[in-house]
């Protein structure tokens, strides 16, 4: 269900972290630049509701399921977007 | 009237139907344990549970994310005759290390002798700083048996939950009740002058199991009176709003609780597509409670909703407390709001009706106690006042706990002549108890009395303010005047000024006081529990100590992914 990004996204290596980034900037109240070290409450102003909001998406647009525990160690964008890759890679689901 | 029973009673009993509770976990994985099932599963874990070399009375803590495991070794554990105390899972803690404190501050107070929990989860636990060191063990573990024949017998005088309160202001404290209490609280809540449920009922529910209201409300109480039901795992219905709305839809579900924040977040998650596939016309009892009820979030949520056929006559507020069971009191008359005068109320601690050009604050009817129940509000001398009079809520009756675990100091403040001071402070109007907010958070300047849960719905209920978080409180000083200090959570935007002056004009406006300081901080800043209540002694604390704002932001994001429940 991905609309095409006509916005500058920021600069990102891999495909996982691209899209996720589309999905935050889609998320959040308010216009961001995330960037792979840029933490999710801190710094992109996500709160605790909008972190699990995410997941739920993450999980609608790269068919996987995030494990309870994966959610007490997400802090970063570029933590989200490994552990997307490796639950993608790991579930075998198209890509 | 039946006898009472103990829960491992009740789950027999319930077990010779063809009824049952239906799980659906994080994952969206569904669960069937059917009671039949579910009592064979019990006898077992509870007979493995005997072959550990636990005793009656030994405390059992539950540390599980998984719903169906919750369920099956709670009552593996009632029908062994020992005690379960219900922890907060690590993902609703948070992080790693919030949880740890926490279970290990609650694994000490309980002087658990063994912990359920899962593989994953028992690396976690910090178990080392414990005096005697509970023994680990998983549901896997314990499914082998040796199955009991039958629940051990126990005296309904035992302790059948020890229930840590989630404690708003201060350490967790374990809540005993015993199963004459349990059954009193649940036979209330369903009976005539509650519910008025049957076993033709069915509920649906996402609420923690770890709480009183997930635990008594939507798990003991179906049992109890032997009605289907639905558990969500909290996670599924935070991921996915519309989950919850979707279970009711699809079970024809009648009754359901919620806190108020989760009638908000469906309106702003559940899109209006989805609510074309919805049929909410079962729902007879959308109960709400265990924080402020906005008055606002439910006329709004059943207008959005309507169109599904929801019916604002469902809507019953509700008011209690763990150390009661659960409930005190049920709004069996709908949302009834009291719009009283704000002057007064602060002023001679009178709520009265508000003239439609004075200003005046809204304040929600819970409705009246239960049979062999009794309900006062009192004065600073515990003598009874009159109707629309603000005062201590005491109650008494047969939900009342037995005490504090090992707390005898505030079990004598708590219980005073077979009367629970419940610390909130509210006031009667027809019979209906108005809950106004807690004691020890009370604002008091020049002799005026203020409630932080007026002052934060105001901040909060201004659409032109947009806050993610927010906390008023009263910091007393020796040598100055008093301060009264808001903190504002909001995500930076570079118009904190803006902000800042909003906030000032808003409650000068509704309650005609001036605040001392606002301060603006990112989300995360304020201290809450495990369920997503405000901290206020904690924040008032850190705020003197200057590290409100200077946590680190590691800290700062120690914020539980489970907001507002309890």
């Amino acid at each position: 269900m991905e609309a095409p990004d006509s916005e500058t996204v920021a600069p990102s290596d891999t495909r996982f972290e691209r899209e996720t980034i589309h999905i935050l900037k889609r998320l959040s109240r308010r216009p961001i630049t995330p960037l792979s070290d840029s933490e999710l409450m801190a710094d992109l102003g996500f709160d605790s509701l909008q972190i699990l909001e995410l997941v739920g998406e993450l999980e609608d647009h790269f068919n996987i399921a995030v494990p309870l525990n994966d959610l007490t160690h997400i802090r970063t964008v570029g933590q989200i977007a490994a552990a997307v890759q490796r639950l993608t890679e790991s579930s075998g689901a198209p890509s | 009237m039946s006898h009472p029973r103990t829960v491992a009673e009740a789950l027999r009993d319930a077990s010779v139907t063809d009824r049952g509770i239906t799980v659906r976990e994080h994952d969206g994985r569904a669960v069937e344990l059917p009671y039949r099932a579910l009592y064979d599963t019990a006898l077992t874990i509870g007979g493995a549970l005997a072959a550990h070399g636990l005793h009656e009375g030994d405390r059992v803590a539950l540390v599980l994310q998984e719903v169906n495991e919750f369920v099956r070794a709670f009552f593996g554990i009632a029908c062994a005759g020992l005690v379960p105390v219900p922890l907060c899972p690590p993902a609703q803690a948070g992080d790693v290390a919030t949880f740890a404190r926490q279970s290990q501050h609650i694994l000490q107070a309980a002087q658990a002798a063994a912990i359920i929990t899962s593989s994953d989860v028992a690396p976690l636990l910090a178990l080392d700083g414990l005096s005697t060191p509970p023994r680990v063990l998983t549901v896997n573990d314990l499914l082998a048996g040796p199955a009991l024949s039958a629940p051990a017998a126990t005296s309904l005088d035992a302790i059948g939950l020890l229930q840590f309160t989630s404690g708003s202001t201060a350490a967790p404290k374990g809540v005993m009740l015993s199963y004459r209490n349990i059954d009193a609280n649940v036979t209330a809540i369903s009976g005539p002058h509650g519910l008025n449920t049957t076993p033709e009922d069915s509920a649906v529910s996402w609420l923690p199991l770890y709480h009183d209201m997930g635990l008594i409300g939507m798990l003991l109480c179906p049992v109890y009176v032997k009605s289907n039901a639905v558990l969500l795992s909290p996670t599924l219905f935070l991921k996915r709003p519309s989950a919850w709305l979707d279970a009711i839809s699809k079970h024809r579900a009648t009754v359901s609780f919620a806190p108020n924040f989760a009638y908000d977040l469906c309106l702003r998650r559940v899109k209006p597509s989805q609510i074309a596939s919805l049929d909410l016309s079962s729902w007879r009892i959308a109960g709400c409670g265990a924080e402020p009820i906005r008055p606002d979030t439910l006329l709004a949520f059943a207008e959005h909703f309507a169109p599904a056929g929801f019916k604002a006559s469902a809507f019953l507020p509700s008011y209690g407390l763990a150390e009661h069971v659960l409930a005190v009191t049920l709004g069996r008359d709908g949302l009834v709001v009291d719009r009283v005068d704000s002057e007064r109320l602060v002023r001679e601690s009178q709520a009265v009706p508000a003239d439609d050009d004075t200003p005046s604050v809204r304040i929600v009817g819970c409705g009246r106690p239960f049979p062999g129940h009794e309900l006062k509000i009192v004065d600073d001398n515990l003598k009874e006042v009159p109707e629309r009079h603000v005062g201590s809520i005491i109650v008494r009756g047969p939900s009342v706990m037995r005490g504090y675990f090992q707390e005898a100091t505030a079990s004598r403040r708590a219980l005073r002549d077979g009367w629970l001071h419940t610390g909130d402070v509210g006031y009667l109007a027809d019979g209906q108890l108005y809950v106004c907010g807690r004691t020890k958070d009370m604002i008091i300047r020049q002799g005026r009395k203020y409630h932080p849960p007026d002052l934060e719905s105001a901040i909060t209920d201004a659409r032109a303010i947009a806050v993610s978080g927010v906390v008023v409180i009263g910091i007393n000083h020796v040598e100055q005047p008093d301060e009264i200090v808001a903190v504002i959570e909001a995500r930076a935007s570079g118009r904190t000024a803006e902000l800042e002056d909003d906030v000032r004009r808003r409650i000068r406006e509704t309650s005609g006081l001036e605040l001392d300081r606002v301060i603006v901080a990112p989300p995360g800043t304020i201290p809450r529990t495990t369920s997503g209540k405000v901290r206020r002694a904690e924040t008032r604390l850190r705020l003197q100590a200057g590290t409100l704002l200077s946590a680190p932001a590691e800290e700062r994001s120690r914020q539980p992914i489970l907001a507002g429940t309890d």
